[in-house]
């Protein structure tokens, strides 16, 4: 048995004036009770699968309902797949899908008919809508169940639909709020498997959670944000590398940590000591000679190496010492 | 003797992966469109199951049965002079409002087709897409609106046909006797409409619970005209007042009695008897509560949240 691959790549969809899938400049919205939800928003994220990362109530929502043009900034400007969101509030949305984080789902439809609508409402033509309800049912794993109510669906089921009502218009970018919440394991990992698939097909995917894990398994680049401001943005792989950590664990003397602590900081390396034994050294910002620098102290102060190990911070670190920071 | 490969297999697994869309977009009228055959499809319980069809068919059905009736008895009667058959046939007038089983069906399927987008959240889906909340007005009036239009004139046509056809003076002598229904049954079948679908759509857009729209809906033209019938009866007999007006239940039906009749009250039943102005009254109030009703819904859905 073989296995035939699409006859041929997929263009990706065309984009507007710029590549950037998202750029804002000084973007802050305050809503009329006086909650200011973003403040001075200035990002530009390339296409790809991106992470939208915040706690509840960092203004994801608010920075999706401004993309989608259903609100206007109370400051400050906001592209999306290159062209401005206040040229064309409405239009702006044919190129988009979304997904969002609540139930809202009607239940008396069947998947296939609450799919096809959707596409209708986004411009196809019945008769393709209906089509493409089929493919991308078939897309998320809902194809035997496309003629169920979906009131009758499990909540990873209720997901997919979500998910497929999302892609029926071919879009440019999806904006997915939580896609993985009130997920089982074996739900997450097959929708993480979905959305890590979109990019391969020439849609953009925004990924907003507060789940660092599936940002760092599905997408290309992140942005932080606490509080409507923006903690940090770029390429999760630039990030996790600039802020590495290199463990080295020794024996011998008694007060060797101490020493090597000491020695590293003379060198202009911070360190910190975790315990007796193991030191975490700060590599970031260093290239890889640091290494030689610790190798040669530890033989200096005369002690055993037991271990050098490379550590990468992982985004949660990130995020909380970008947090930290005044 | 060399080795013969086994020949492959015949069958074979096509990963068609993701195919994206190349055909045709409409924007937001396409949009629009989409969401009003949505709400013709949802009120007549098409793609539902039976029981969502029961009640709205039934309910239209039983709009329809008078004049398949009065035809029936015509067509029985066709040889008998109008003033020898001792039957009342109703009038194109008569026909336009005359069953309260239209009010109804909207009474039913006007909190249908909206109620369940609030209540099951449906909304912020409805506007990430190209549509803006007067769309969706737009789409939904239009929809219970295009319903009642067409379940209230399609009987009238249907009584038109059936008594051209049996008329004893022959078929263009009746049309020609009759021309300026022609115009009087759509203009006050349209006001009927109008008046139905966007009270019903604006009292639904309040609450998301069916049975409570449908109510107030009902409550909304039954109560007014409850009072304006007890201030009516309290004046004394054969005098009118302004007040009668307020029977908001019998509004639309003033306005055809002015299409039809150029008169209000051609029934003397309204208690606005001899009122001058009362057409102009019933006018201005008809315009007043449609335009509350717009408001209300643009007020409503002026903003999509997600």
């Amino acid at each position: 048995m073989t296995v035939v691959p699409p006859a041929a790549a997929i263009p990706p969809p065309p984009l507007g004036p710029t590549a950037s899938l998202l750029r804002t400049t000084a973007l802050s919205h305050t809503y009329p009770d006086g909650t200011t939800a973003i403040t001075d928003l200035a990002i530009e994220v390339p296409r790809g699968s991106v992470g939208l990362v915040g706690a509840n109530g960092a203004g994801k929502t608010t920075l999706f309902r401004l993309m989608l043009g259903q609100m206007f900034p109370t400051r400050g400007t906001i592209e999306v797949v290159g062209l401005p969101v206040a040229d064309d509030p409405v239009g702006i949305r044919s190129r988009l899908g979304y997904m969002p984080e609540h139930d809202c789902l009607p239940n008396d439809q069947s998947a296939a008919d609450l799919v096809a609508t959707f596409g209708e409402l986004a411009g196809l033509p019945a008769q393709a809508a209906r089509q493409r309800a089929s493919d991308v049912l078939d897309l998320v794993g809902l194809d035997e169940a496309r003629f169920r109510p979906v009131g009758g669906f499990s909540t990873g089921m209720r997901q997919r639909a979500k998910l497929a009502q999302a892609l029926v218009a071919d879009p440019e970018l999806v904006l997915l709020d939580e896609p993985t919440a009130g997920l089982d394991p074996v739900g997450r990992e097959e929708m993480l498997d979905l959305v890590g698939r979109l990019a391969d097909f020439g849609i953009s995917v925004l990924f907003a959670t507060h789940l660092l894990d599936d940002v760092q398994r599905v997408c290309d680049h992140v942005v932080m944000i606490d509080a409507g401001r923006l903690v940090v943005a770029g390429p999760i792989e630039a990030l996790v590398e600039r802020t590495g950590v290199l463990r080295v664990e020794v024996g011998g003397r008694a007060d060797g940590i101490e020493a090597l602590v000491s020695a590293l900081a003379e060198r202009s390396v911070a360190a910190v000591a975790v315990d007796a034994h193991i030191v975490d050294v700060d590599i970031s910002g260093h290239g890889d000679e640091v290494l030689d620098v610790v190798r040669d102290l530890v033989a200096d102060l005369g002690l055993r190496l037991y271990a050098l190990s490379s550590r990468h911070h992982s985004l949660d670190e990130l995020f909380v010492e970008a947090a930290q920071r005044p | 003797m060399s080795a013969v490969a086994p020949p492959a297999l015949g069958g074979a697994v096509y990963d068609r992966g993701y195919r994206p869309y190349e055909g045709a977009r409409g924007g937001r009228s396409a949009g629009r469109w989409a969401l009003w055959r949505l709400t013709l499809r949802r009120a007549l319980g098409l793609r539902r199951s039976w029981r969502q069809k029961v009640l709205p068919w039934t309910l239209l059905g039983l709009v329809t049965i008078p004049a398949a009736v009065d035809l029936g008895v015509r067509y029985a009667t066709r040889n008998t002079p109008l003033s020898e058959i001792g039957y009342e046939f109703l009038t194109f007038r008569d026909y336009v409002g005359v069953s309260t089983t239209l009010l109804l069906f909207v009474a039913v399927s006007a909190p249908d087709v909206i109620c369940p987008d609030r209540h099951d959240r449906v909304l912020p889906l409805i506007f990430s897409r190209p549509l803006t909340g007067d769309d969706y007005v737009l789409a939904k009036v239009g929809g219970i609106f295009t319903l009642v239009f067409g379940f209230s004139f399609f009987p009238q046509v249907l009584l038109y046909i059936g008594q051209m056809l049996v008329n004893e003076d022959g078929s263009l002598t009746y049309v020609g006797d009759h021309l300026d229904v022609l115009w009087q049954v759509p203009v006050s079948v349209a006001i009927l409409a109008l008046y139905y679908s966007v009270v019903s759509v604006a009292v639904a857009s309040l609450t998301d619970r069916r049975i409570v729209g449908g109510l107030a809906f009902l409550g909304v033209l039954f109560i007014p005209a409850i009072i304006a019938g007890a201030i009516v009866e309290a004046t004394n007999e054969g005098e009118g007042t302004i007040f009668g007006v307020f029977n908001l239940l019998n509004l639309p039906l003033m306005l055809r009695d002015v299409v039809f009749e150029g008169q209000i009250d051609v029934d003397r039943d309204s208690g606005l008897s001899g009122v001058a102005g009362a057409g102009w009254a019933a006018l201005l109030l008809y315009v007043a509560i449609v335009g509350t009703g717009v408001f209300v819904l643009h007020r409503r859905y002026r903003e999509a949240r997600l």
